[in-house]
């Protein structure tokens, strides 16, 4: 596989990564945010298995089965869980309205494309698109985990913004060392799994979304 | 591919256009109604309702101007000006210049805009609601249709429909990039605004809540009415014409005579009817989103085709 | 020897949180605790002599070198210090029923896990395995901090590891840019190690490392609670228990504060020294600034030490960001001496806390009257806290001010002692009415306990010893630390 094909798989799978970026920040419904999220998992780990064949690296095969395992079936299938725990269905009003939220995913997009044309040399050697479409996933997970009330999309946006994390990690670098991919990945894990400890905590003792929580100030 | 396309075959496909453009409804109707587990009506019912409009006569309330008789008739002109743009059975730039696809676009805004005049022009109730929400939601659609056509346009370096896919080639599926794939799910969500169906219009009812399109035609009768119709068809059949020219340009003939004009209009044929199968499955899934929701799901539209634009420019 | 140490060092906390399962007795559970704590202390003693003899050892990923070691001392202090507060605390935590007895053997286990993580942070050489383990810190941290089980404390946990996920995210990013900066010029081996990158720091990617050393001053900044990412940090550090409090601001937000020194050298090689100045200028400036008004207005003590553990992170920050031999010297001390001063605070808020049984300083009053001792510990660490000599962060401020006149930066001068001033006001004027005053009756008059005093006062002595004088033996680790960061 030349690779120039892989350059153009790479960046093909880098737009499909944005929209399904796109349907998080506009999702309505929980199910359908980790539906796209768990579709994002998938891409990347096609996009693993992609660079694996054309480097011959066998540690990007390990990566992306593990990223397949378990960012694409586990942790969605455990949010879905926990969405059907507390009966949540709808989302509510974001912090900022939704219109304004895209507006700003646009700004993030084409900001991040501004900073990675401006390293220059080094992009170019490295990569087409795949830099400035991981920066934007990123920022834009963060985006979803500041600008949300519900405590699940938080988390959601918590794992949009790590498969961005590793989007730029593979595409620019070829992969981490493995040790700490893996290492990551039980990380993101951890989290999760105690994300969903607090959620659930907060939902038996008061009945209000964790997030909702804001007695502290000052 | 790249063969001119002559007046003749410009005409042909233009009247083919506007003779297709009802049997697409008839087989979206068709195949909602056996979703629905129906039998429903023929797939030519469309083509009855219209001949049978011709033979009424024209009712016209007291409020309306001159302007109004003239109204079906720009709207259908219009129209189908805008189909003779779109390539059929042909790639390649018509021998003279006709127009491109910003033209299209400006034709059929223009369409929708003497549509609403009309509808205002009666002093009715539906008709100015009818007016000010179609008239809501084309601000979000043409403006992303432009940013799409521009950024299928960016590679070839001409806004010309029949050069645009003459450039495309038959390799369109190896040629998609990653703006492509944006800019094709932006297509996907502006195709039921731009064709008045579910999740942004219901074309089905005449309840004051649902219609869009569908209020702005209710002052019209007779021949007049037959005009305003046929001009939605063909609006449609255009529509989805300018899906498959800028992202689906395979069949389109690079034989010449008549063996290469029959499977230039077999590939069309086949390309309509698996984009109004789409059509026909989303409508039957969803349900009409309430008006105020109906920015949003534009939006998302706006920023996929935002996002293709980017990946092409930058 | 040193390699052995390396790597029984991170064994030692984390073998003892397994064993803490094993009892529900509080009484060997404490015993566990006090006992571990020693050895952890006096084994990274003896490491000190091997570093302080030999220089820098290293073990695979990870490696030991003076900048690491006064961290590392920092944290045994404290950890020992905590242990042996714990002791007293947690019977008088028993009695009034907020820690359950039933879960103490998961806190213990929790608290010892959570300096099993900090410690591989500090002594990490690869920086993947330090995000690994500062993501660790966030996870079990997180879990420390709602343990209460209460609202609030569910509240602030969930603020907390939101911000500091969103935030360590930031930092891995910026990890995988330097990485590929590295990468470009290393090949793949050991690009990830800093030991490895530092020797070919000044040929890196002078773009790449800006961008990326943004990023992880934003996110490993907002773990260590610089403005404007320090929103979790008064909530967090204010729901946790006591002991986990002091550790949060005593040694966690220093935690972080090593891992941006860290990828500030690589900065300062690759693209010269001016650029992560000034961007540690204006962080360190921001907190400085936004945590001086919170300190005025605030009602609850630990809220107001959280308020001022971001201040003295922007001071360190500051100090850093002068730089120079005197700057950093006096950044690195102040971050020893803030971490202990914390520490006795922290004691004494929660003894006081225990006693008055609410955390509200309109209502600790008199606390001479019924507690002398504490009381006097109280107003020594909050006099120290404010900059009073003769203790030890007098010293260390006045270093960084004097990094700051001698690198001619007025305005950043001006500011700093503008908002030092008002702290020492607001500060005097807070515990001055906890202090003196008459006691309310609801106030619990029992004795002091023996093992909170302890401690507190072990930790006193070594303010006053560090605002007098500095041991030979720490002087030369900081001097040495100072020379690894300066280059």
């Amino acid at each position: 596989m030349s690779s120039e094909t892989v350059q153009t798989i790479i960046d093909d799978l880098g737009a499909l990564l944005l929209f399904t970026m796109i349907l998080i920040i506009a999702a309505r419904q929980i199910s359908h945010a980790i539906h796209s999220v768990a579709a994002q998992s998938l891409l990347i780990a096609i996009a693993g298995a992609v660079l694996a064949t054309a480097t011959g690296n066998t540690d990007l095969w390990v990566i992306a089965g593990v990223t397949l395992s378990i960012k694409a079936i586990v942790l969605p299938w455990v949010l879905h869980w926990v969405v059907r725990q507390l009966n949540v269905r709808r989302e509510v009003e974001p912090v900022i309205p939704f219109s304004a939220t895209l507006a700003l995913a646009v700004a993030v997009v084409v900001m991040s494309f501004h900073l990675s044309a401006s390293l220059g040399s080094v992009r170019q050697a490295i990569t087409g698109n795949a830099l400035p479409v991981g920066i934007s996933i990123t920022l834009l997970g963060v985006l979803v985990m500041a600008t949300r009330k519900t405590a699940l999309t938080q988390m959601v946006g918590l794992f949009a913004s790590e498969n961005g994390i590793f989007f730029t990690a593979m595409a620019v670098t070829k992969g981490m060392p493995l040790i700490i991919e893996i290492g990551v990945i039980l990380d993101v894990i951890l989290a999760a799994l105690v994300m969903t400890i607090l959620v659930l905590r907060v939902r038996s003792t008061v009945d209000a979304d964790i997030a909702d929580l804001d007695r502290l100030r000052g | 591919m790249t063969g001119e396309r002559p007046l003749a075959l410009v005409l042909f496909e233009m009247i083919l256009l506007v003779l297709l453009g009802p049997l697409v409804t008839g087989v979206i109707q068709k195949l909602k109604a056996l979703l629905q587990c129906r039998q429903g009506a023929g797939i030519l019912q469309p083509y009855h309702d219209i001949i049978k409009l011709f033979r009424k006569g024209t009712v016209q309330a007291d409020t309306t101007s001159g302007f109004f008789q003239l109204v079906p008739v720009l709207v259908l002109a219009a129209t189908v000006a805008a189909g003779a743009l779109v390539p059929v059975v042909r790639a390649g730039p018509p021998a003279f210049p006709l127009g491109d696809a910003l033209m299209l676009l400006g034709l059929l805004a223009l369409a929708r805009f003497l549509t609403a005049v009309g509808a205002l022009d009666a002093g009715g109730a539906f008709g100015g609601m009818g007016a000010s929400r179609e008239m809501t939601i084309a601000p979000l659609v043409e403006p992303v249709l432009m940013m799409v056509v521009f950024s299928t346009a960016v590679a070839a370096g001409t806004t010309e429909l029949g050069t645009l896919a003459a450039h495309r080639g038959a390799s369109w599926i190896l040629a998609w990039r990653g703006a492509d794939f944006l800019g094709f799910a932006a297509m996907l969500v502006l195709l039921p605004a731009e064709t008045g169906r579910i999740p942004v219009d219901n074309p089905d009812t005449h309840l004051e809540l649902t219609m869009l399109h569908e209020g702005m035609l209710l002052e019209h009768s007779g021949p007049g009415l037959a005009c305003m119709m046929l001009a939605s068809h063909t609006r449609q059949i255009v529509t989805l014409g300018l899906v498959s020219a800028l992202f689906f340009p395979v069949g389109l003939a690079d034989v010449a005579g008549v063996v290469g004009l029959l499977l230039g209009a077999g590939g069309f044929a086949a390309k309509i009817l698996v984009l109004a199968t789409c059509l026909a499955l989303v409508e039957s899934s969803y349900a009409k989103l309430r008006f105020f929701r109906v920015p949003q799901y534009l939006g998302i539209g706006f920023v996929c085709a935002l996002m293709a634009l980017a990946l092409r420019i930058l | 020897m040193a390699e052995t140490l390396l790597w029984i060092l991170p064994l030692v906390p984390t073998v003892t949180s397994l064993l803490m399962l094993t009892t529900r007795d509080r009484r060997i559970l404490s015993a566990i605790d006090v006992g571990s704590s020693t050895v952890l202390f006096a084994l990274t003693l003896v490491l000190a002599r091997e570093v302080a003899a030999r220089g820098p050892q290293t073990l695979g990923v990870i490696r030991v070198d003076d900048l690491g070691l006064v961290f590392l001392l920092l944290l045994v202090t404290l950890t020992l210090a905590v242990s042996i507060y714990t002791v007293g605390w947690l019977r008088q935590a028993v009695e009034v029923g907020n820690m359950k007895v039933e879960s103490l053997r998961s806190y213990f286990a929790l608290v010892h896990a959570f300096v099993a993580t900090m410690v591989v942070t500090i002594l990490a050489d690869n920086l993947g395995l330090l995000w690994i383990a500062m993501e660790g810190t966030t996870i079990t941290s997180a879990v420390l901090i709602g343990y209460h089980g209460h609202q609030h404390g569910l509240e602030a946990a969930w603020k907390y590891i939101i911000v500091t996920t969103i935030g360590i995210s930031f930092g891995l990013f910026g990890t995988v840019l330097v990485y590929a900066a590295a990468t470009d010029v290393m090949g793949g081996a050991g690009a990830m190690s800093w030991s490895a990158i530092m020797k070919v720091a000044p040929t890196l990617d002078p773009g790449i490392i800006r961008i990326g050393f943004i990023f992880v001053m934003v996110g490993y900044g907002a773990k260590a609670g610089l403005a404007p990412m320090h929103l979790w940090l008064p909530d967090a550090h204010s729901q946790a228990p006591t002991p986990v409090s002091t550790l949060l601001s005593g040694i966690l937000i220093k935690c972080a504060l090593l891992a941006i020194i860290r990828f500030q050298t690589i900065a300062a090689a690759a693209c010269g020294p001016a650029f992560p100045a000034e961007v540690l200028l204006v962080f360190g400036l921001t907190s400085v600034v936004v945590a001086t008004p919170f300190i005025l207005v605030q009602q609850d003590i630990k809220r107001l030490l959280g308020y001022h553990s971001i201040e003295h992170v922007g001071i360190v920050v500051l100090g850093l960001g002068f730089g120079g031999p005197v700057g950093t010297y006096g950044a690195l001390l102040h971050v020893v001496n803030h971490g202990i001063t914390k520490a006795v605070a922290f004691f004494a808020a929660g003894t006081a806390i225990a006693r008055y049984g609410s955390r509200d300083m309109r209502i600790i009053r008199g606390l001479l009257a019924v507690a002398p001792i504490s009381a006097t510990l109280l107003m020594l660490a909050a006099l120290s806290l404010a900059g009073m000599a003769p203790f030890s962060i007098f010293v260390s401020e006045l270093m960084v001010l004097r990094a700051g006149i001698g690198h001619r930066q007025w305005i950043a001068i001006a500011i700093f002692l503008a908002m030092a001033a008002v702290i020492f006001a607001g500060l005097l004027h807070h515990v001055g009415a906890m202090a003196f005053g008459e006691p309310p009756p609801a106030a619990g008059r029992e004795a002091e306990a023996w093992s909170p005093l302890l401690g507190m006062l072990i930790l006193a002595a070594l303010i006053v010893l560090f605002g007098l004088t500095i041991p030979a033996s720490f002087d030369g680790v900081l001097q040495r630390a100072t020379e690894i960061v300066v280059g």
